[in-house]
């Protein structure tokens, strides 16, 4: 069942612009490093011995706004077209479960973001290895920056869709994910415990996997809230 | 009777209004049942409690005779339906937009094209919908309707928006379908023409009561035709004409007669000139179905 409405969600998101921007968000962030290191590149390289990871670490100062503003648009995205001519009533009429219809659209939702993950490891990479960074690619850190904040951001993506697919007035959600939006920019004062801070991958104790567990329970949790109020709700 | 929808005191609540009240809706197999009801009736959400969009506060709703919130899944497969406006995605084109449904259906790809056929689509297949007329758009909804062959279609006002070719269109397809695919249909309207032209039963829905269930048949009895007399001194008109045996009553500032023969009329008349009232007019008034459904529903008693 879930794999039928999963095929149907992708058939749905077609000419919306959706995949389009899976692969700008990755590009962008790795274009202002183009920029960066375009402009003063010699600088950058004085700044530490270990090239490969401060671009890294350049690199990653951008994801989690990126991945924070992306979750925010293809999730109103999503919810956009099924709210444009009341598509879930449609939707429901079918012979699915309200839990199916729930689970596909934050399945699809999870399969675009991690692949816009995976297009910023490779991004990373090729303009890494342009800028001849050094000859011991650091493969595993490359993807290490590029997953964790998306596993880290999943409490996010759960929240968004939750507000999106709920909501009758669409500002909500909007509202939610410009603060979102805000917020992961300010990430370095956040205190820990905020969800919009994890995929920075910045706490206390310095340990990156924290955020990521952190990510995966919440996210969960997040998840099953959302569907359960959902299946709850009349459909209009 | 076999009954393809059967509901049980069915009540629909929003905070303090009730919008469904009680509602004992039977439909019986091959049928097409004209639900009706001025505008707020509460038939688009009895429609949708049929369909599990929305639970129901009280009561219970049977469809293929299994209950609802037993085996919604089961029953939705042999369900197809069109509620308010119809929904699709415009950036998708008509056939993209079956397809998705199709996807979720599991049936072959060649139904597609059939209810393309079927609304007349299939010229305009690969356009985006964005791009169609209402009608059109109408179309292509009952089209989804229909295109997983439902044995039950539930339609609410599908014809609304639509020009009367439009609408003459819609309705022969309509009418075409129980003898041509042996499905059952329910369809809603708040006007009474429509109904009258399709349907076979006729349920009417009122302030969330329903009001009225029989058959268009029974229904057209309560309309009728009356003879109506003016004349003068109407009160004393009528006594006589009740002491002299002939069944009439006052309605209206006019003298209503109950048997409705020749004879019958020209006795009632004969009897008032004799006994000096002056006949201003004798007429006859065609009950129309819309004169019976304005009745029931201004009066808002039960038949
Ligand atoms: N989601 C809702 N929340 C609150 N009230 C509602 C809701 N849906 C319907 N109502 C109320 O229920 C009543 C019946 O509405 P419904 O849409 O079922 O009527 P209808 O018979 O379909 O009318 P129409 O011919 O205009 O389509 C109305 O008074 C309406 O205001
Ligand atoms: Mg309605």
């Amino acid at each position: 069942m879930i794999g039928k409405l999963v095929a149907q969600d992708v058939l749905k998101i077609k000419r919306k612009g959706i995949w389009f921007l899976t692969f700008l968000g990755p590009f962008g962030v790795v274009a202002l490093q183009m920029v960066n290191y375009g402009v003063r590149k010699a600088y950058l390289l004085q700044q530490s011995d270990d090239d490969w990871a401060y671009y890294i670490s350049n690199v990653s100062a951008f994801s989690p706004f990126a991945l924070i503003l992306g979750i925010a648009i293809l999730t109103s995205f999503m919810a956009s077209i099924e709210n444009e001519t009341n598509g879930w009533k449609q939707l429901t009429a079918l012979p699915v479960s309200k839990m199916a219809i729930y689970l596909s659209k934050f399945t699809v939702l999870v399969m675009l973001l991690f692949l816009s993950s995976i297009l910023l490891a490779l991004f990373s990479l090729s303009y890494g290895v342009f800028l001849n960074l050094g000859d011991e690619i650091p493969y595993l850190e490359l993807l290490k920056y590029s997953i964790y904040p998306f596993l880290a951001s999943l409490p996010v993506l759960a929240l968004q869709l939750w507000v999106a697919t709920v909501s009758k007035n669409q500002g909500i959600p909007i509202t939610v994910g410009v603060f979102g939006v805000i917020l992961s920019y300010s990430a370095y004062v956040l205190p820990d415990w905020m969800i919009w801070k994890w995929p920075s991958l910045l706490n206390q104790w310095n340990e990156p996997m924290i955020n990521v567990l952190f990510g995966l329970t919440f996210g969960a949790i997040l998840y099953v809230i959302g569907m359960v109020d959902f299946m709850r709700r009349d459909v209009k | 009777m076999e009954y393809i929808v059967e509901t049980n005191q069915l009540t629909k609540r929003f905070g303090k209004e009730i919008a469904v009240d009680r509602v004992d809706m039977r439909i019986p197999k091959g049928e097409i049942y004209g639900f009706l009801g001025p505008n707020g009736a509460g038939k688009t959400t009895t429609i949708r409690m049929l369909l599990g969009l929305m639970k129901p506060s009280f009561g219970s709703v049977q469809v293929f005779q299994k209950f609802l919130n037993e085996d919604r899944l089961n029953i939705l497969k042999k369900v197809g339906s069109l509620v308010e406006n119809p929904s699709y995605y415009p950036h998708l084109t008509a056939y993209e937009n079956l397809e998705a449904l199709r996807k979720v259906y599991g049936i072959p790809k060649s139904s597609i094209t059939e209810v393309l056929e079927l609304v007349r689509l299939s010229d305009v297949g690969n356009k985006k919908v964005k791009g169609f007329s209402l009608g059109m758009k109408q179309r292509l909804g009952i089209a989804s309707a229909l295109l997983h062959n439902p044995e039950l279609l539930i339609l609410d006002e599908p014809t609304n928006g639509l020009d009367p070719s439009g609408i003459i269109e819609i309705r022969n397809l309509i009418k075409r379908l129980p003898a041509e695919r042996g499905i059952t249909i329910l369809i809603s309207s708040h006007l009474l023409s429509e109904i009258d032209q399709i349907a076979t039963t006729v349920g009417v829905l009122n302030k969330g009561h329903l009001i009225f269930q029989d058959t268009i048949e029974r229904m057209r009895e309560y309309s009728k035709q009356k003879v109506l007399l003016s004349v003068s001194d109407r009160e004393h008109a009528w006594q006589s004409l009740v002491a002299a045996g002939i069944k009439a009553e006052l309605h209206n500032g006019m003298i209503s007669l109950k048997e409705k023969s020749d004879e019958k009329v020209a006795q009632a008349v004969r009897s008032l000139v004799h006994n000096d009232f002056s006949i201003y007019r004798v007429e006859e008034e065609k009950g129309s179905l819309e004169g019976i459904f304005l009745e029931m529903t201004t009066e808002e008693k039960s038949l």
